[in-house]
């Protein structure tokens, strides 16, 4: 398995002198191809903006981000849409979907952007879509569906171009606990089956036992990490609330 | 302490009041300024009947108040949706509904002021240009001067008061029915999409073709019928166009997005399927005003175009109808002495500077009536134009009215020499001469005239007698019945050549410039005036509710554009698709307004153009029209334009 992220001291800070906010302290780490990494933490605990630097949607102050080895932080802003085309998908708390086209659009529309010839769009999108199971709501619109399937479809689109990592804030937050478990079986599935590198934000424990790695941040700095090794779901999940228990967080 | 917030509250959202500021600065701009013209004591005294363009302002004015409360109406709704969240915190902190409400008001109450103040200011200004204009087209000498009027204030004041009370009443009234949940949530409501299926949409789009076939047929029936009836059929005919052209507009862009929609090829292209997603939300949502627009477009650009060629042309006409201070033609075979009694009377009234009495000689055979070359130059001196000279064996041919000159230009080619009494005489060297002389009954009943040397014209009868006058200061209206009632009564006497009688009806015209302004020009200037009125003011609405109708989206959009900005579409992109989209949502409006006015030049030159005594006037004012009109509509398209992208692509986090 090859490094698809590395992170080498990574800092972040807001504000201007005499009222600097570090939001990262500084975090190493990476992620090997095929990984299903969650990342946990309280609020303020640096997540998003962890996630936001590594999707070049925010920058950052000190460090090197390499993306199958190409350094983000080097990137200038022409070579960041080509970038995102071609590396990232991205899976967002509040679906992302646009109202104005069905869902079955909504998946296309990252082919489109990517230049994917139109002959083969119709059938990468019904293929998708049946390995997410929402084959049959492709021709309705967002606000026919209910959350999951939106989510569902927002998995779709992140994941139709093979990006090398697919980024996801929060995917269940909007979700009720039934849709949650069919997406994150899901996302499991796009992870093992199609051999998709995942990096995903969560606070809720019950998502991150999906992933196989949960790094911790606590105050801009990686507190720990566990892996799930051979361990089930159930018990990787106990380990997580362990975790959680020691760091003062817990189930929110 | 709300007075402070209100203040603060507009300077924050300044740049999004920006079009709507500018909208109500320039209705109350062009309002002040043509009641300022309509009512000013000189204008007025220019000539009797200028009460005309004082009552057609007026009564376009309160028809413009109207539109303007809609579209006032619109702007509400746009700043409304702005602030919704501003107004859930006020009234989660406790605020009441109706200190919202007051603090609103208050703040457009400001907002209006400062447009009113700003406009009636600019609108000053621009009377005084619009007083030009009109001084110009009544050829009265005049100096940049500006038209302060406290009844023209008074009145702009009364009917923006009016436009801007219905807007503001309307604003109070969504805020007092607004929940905090829908000023909280809203935004995050999702956009309905549905169109109908395809072949309803065709069906629709044949029937309303139909209609508007149906509107003209009853059109081209009405224009010859010469009853009562015919506004019955003119009425019906345009009531049908309009609902045909409304329908259509509501139907060619849906069928259009479905159609794009139906080709894979055409809808997966590049950022294509994106972009036909926000045409279809466009289309759905702002169907109905972009088709009420085409509506205001089709009228504004009519009435600009036909206001401004009518009033051109008349104006042209009567250069050419009215070349001389007054004028007696009597076709008759008169001695010139008959003429100078007639030059004594007028004499008594006003200065003769000097004047001209002339036979229009009869050319034996031919439809074209001589003149002798001695008078010709003398019409010419009158006039100003240089003395031209031709041999003795030679002629030409004068003719002012140039949709005969190609004609006369190819029979004189063909034939180049005439016989007149046994003598031959050549065309001369520059056979065509085109200056305005007016040859419909001074100089030539048929629009030419032939230039004959002295000796051969004296050879012909000289069945018509001709008077021309220079008058000091032009002369006065009334002149032209003082002499109508001196030459029908018995004071003047006749006398006729030796040899020849007087014909049993003897046709007798009179025409007195003065006379001619003061009461044909005053219509046309009404009308123009009021044409352009109406127009400007229609196209800045309706440029008004397309800008709203966008920027009230804008929300949703950046939310939109966020999501391909996130699947990596360069900025470039995003600006390209931003101007895709706001031209495609701009110019569909535009569709059959443009189409009608590219028809009506075209039918108006057709039918028309040889009416008008100066060369390539319809197209001139068919260009100006579409000029005007463009540089109003793209400014605007260019504001919407520079505010979308400001706030769409504002800089990201990175």
């Amino acid at each position: 398995m090859s490094e698809v992220l590395k992170l080498e001291h990574i800092q972040k800070y807001y504000g201007s002198k005499g009222n600097v906010t570090k939001a990262i302290q500084d975090i190493s780490f990476s992620v090997q191809e095929g990984e299903f990494v969650g990342i946990m933490g309280a609020s303020g605990s640096g997540k998003t903006t962890l996630l936001n630097c590594i999707s070049t949607i925010d920058m950052v102050s000190a460090g090197h981000i390499y993306l199958n080895g190409t350094d983000v932080t080097e990137i200038t802003e022409k070579q960041i849409a080509q970038f995102r085309r071609e590396n990232l998908g991205f899976v967002f708390q509040d679906f992302n979907l646009l109202d104005t086209l069905t869902i079955s659009e909504n998946i296309a529309l990252a082919l489109t952007i990517n230049r994917v010839p139109a002959g083969d769009i119709d059938g990468r999108v019904r293929e998708m879509a049946g390995n997410l199971n929402i084959t049959d709501i492709l021709d309705k619109y967002p606000y026919q569906v209910s959350g999951g399937q939106k989510q569902r479809c927002a998995c779709a689109r992140a994941i139709i171009n093979q990006p090398k990592l697919i980024l996801a804030d929060e995917p269940t937050g909007a979700l009720d606990s039934h849709s949650s478990q069919m997406l994150l079986s899901a996302i499991q599935s796009i992870n093992e089956t199609l051999g998709a590198t995942i990096l995903m934000v969560t606070h809720d424990a019950f998502s991150a036992s999906y992933a196989n790695r949960i790094l911790f941040l606590r105050d801009g700095t990686i507190f720990t990490e566990i892996f799930k090794g051979n361990n089930s779901r159930r018990t990787f999940f106990e380990k997580i609330l362990d975790v959680l228990t020691m760091t003062g967080g817990g189930r929110e | 302490m709300y007075a402070k917030l209100a203040f603060r509250n507009i300077r924050r959202s300044l740049r999004d009041y920006i079009i709507y500021f500018v909208t109500l600065t320039l209705t109350a701009a062009l309002m002040y300024s043509f009641l300022a013209l309509g009512l000013s004591p000189d204008i007025l005294a220019m000539t009797e009947n200028m009460s005309m363009l004082t009552t057609g302002i007026l009564i376009l004015s309160v028809l413009i108040a109207f539109m303007s409360s809609f579209v006032i109406g619109y702007a509400v709704r746009f700043m409304l949706g702005q602030r919704k969240k501003e107004f859930a915190a006020y009234e989660l902190m406790g605020m009441e509904v109706k200190t919202i409400r007051n603090l609103f008001l208050v703040e457009n109450g400001i907002i209006g002021g400062g447009a009113f103040l700003l406009g009636a200011l600019v609108g000053t200004g621009l009377s005084g240009l619009l007083n030009q204009v009109i001084q110009n087209i009544f050829e009265v000498p005049h100096t940049y001067r500006v038209l302060f009027s406290f009844r023209a204030w008074g009145m702009t004041l009364f009917f923006f008061t009016l436009m801007y009370g219905f807007g503001m009443f309307r604003a109070a009234s969504v805020i007092r029915r607004q929940k905090v949940i829908d000023l909280l949530y809203d935004n995050q409501k999702n956009e309905e999409i549905g169109f109908q299926s395809l072949l309803r949409s065709v069906l629709t789009g044949l029937l309303s073709i139909a209609v508007m076939v149906a509107g003209v047929i009853l059109l081209e029936k009405g224009l010859h019928i010469q009853t009562n009836e015919a506004l019955l059929y003119c009425g019906g005919a345009c009531l049908l166009i309009l609902v045909a052209v409304y329908e259509l507009h509501r139907k060619i862009p849906v069928l259009l997005y479905l159609l794009a929609k139906r080709n894979p090829q055409r809808k997966y292209r590049e950022e294509n399927l994106f972009f036909l997603g926000q045409i279809g939300s466009r289309i759905q949502s702002s169907g109905r005003t972009m088709a009420v627009v085409t509506i205001l477009l089709t009228i504004s650009l009519t009435t600009m175009f036909i206001g401004l060629t009518m009033g051109a042309g008349y104006k042209a006409n009567m250069e050419a109808y009215y070349p001389y201070d007054a004028g007696v033609a009597i076709d008759a075979p008169l001695t010139k002495n008959s003429m100078d009694t007639v030059r004594s009377f007028v004499e008594k009234r006003c200065k003769v500077e000097d004047s001209a009495t002339y036979y229009l000689y009869t050319v034996p055979g031919k439809s074209i009536e001589a003149l002798s070359l001695s008078d010709y130059n003398h019409l010419r001196d009158i006039l100003g134009f240089s003395s031209v000279s031709i041999s003795n064996n030679e002629f030409l041919v004068h003719c002012d009215t140039w949709n005969y000159v190609d004609d006369i230009q190819q029979r004189l080619e063909q034939q180049s020499k005439i016989t007149l009494n046994g003598q031959t005489l050549t065309a001369a060297e520059t056979p065509i001469l085109t200056e305005p002389m007016e040859q419909y009954q001074m100089a030539g009943t048929n629009g030419y005239v032939l230039v004959l040397p002295d000796k051969v014209a004296s050879q012909l009868p000289g069945e018509k007698i001709r008077l021309v006058m220079k008058l000091a200061d032009g002369g006065y209206p009334e002149l032209r019945s003082e002499l109508r009632q001196f030459l029908n009564s018995g004071e003047w006497l006749p006398d006729i050549q030796p040899g020849q009688e007087l014909p049993e009806k003897m046709t007798m015209g009179i025409t007195v410039k003065a006379w001619g302004v003061a009461n044909s020009l005053t219509g046309f200037t009404t009308l123009s005036f009021c044409g352009l009125y109406l127009s400007i003011i229609f196209i800045i609405l309706s440029c008004s509710v397309l800008a709203f109708e966008q920027l009230s989206s804008i929300d949703k959009n950046r939310k939109n554009y966020a999501v391909i900005d996130r699947l990596g579409v360069s900025s470039q992109k995003q600006v390209a698709l931003i101007r895709k989209e706001l031209s495609t949502v701009f110019f569909i409006p535009l569709l059959f307004p443009i189409i009608l006015t590219v028809f009506l030049i075209a039918g108006t030159q057709l039918l028309f153009g040889k009416s008008f005594l100066q060369e390539g006037l319809v197209l001139f004012y068919g260009m100006v029209t579409i000029l005007l009109f463009c540089a109003i509509y793209l400014t605007y398209f260019g504001a919407t334009m520079f505010l979308f992208k400001k706030v769409i692509l504002r800089p990201k986090i990175r």
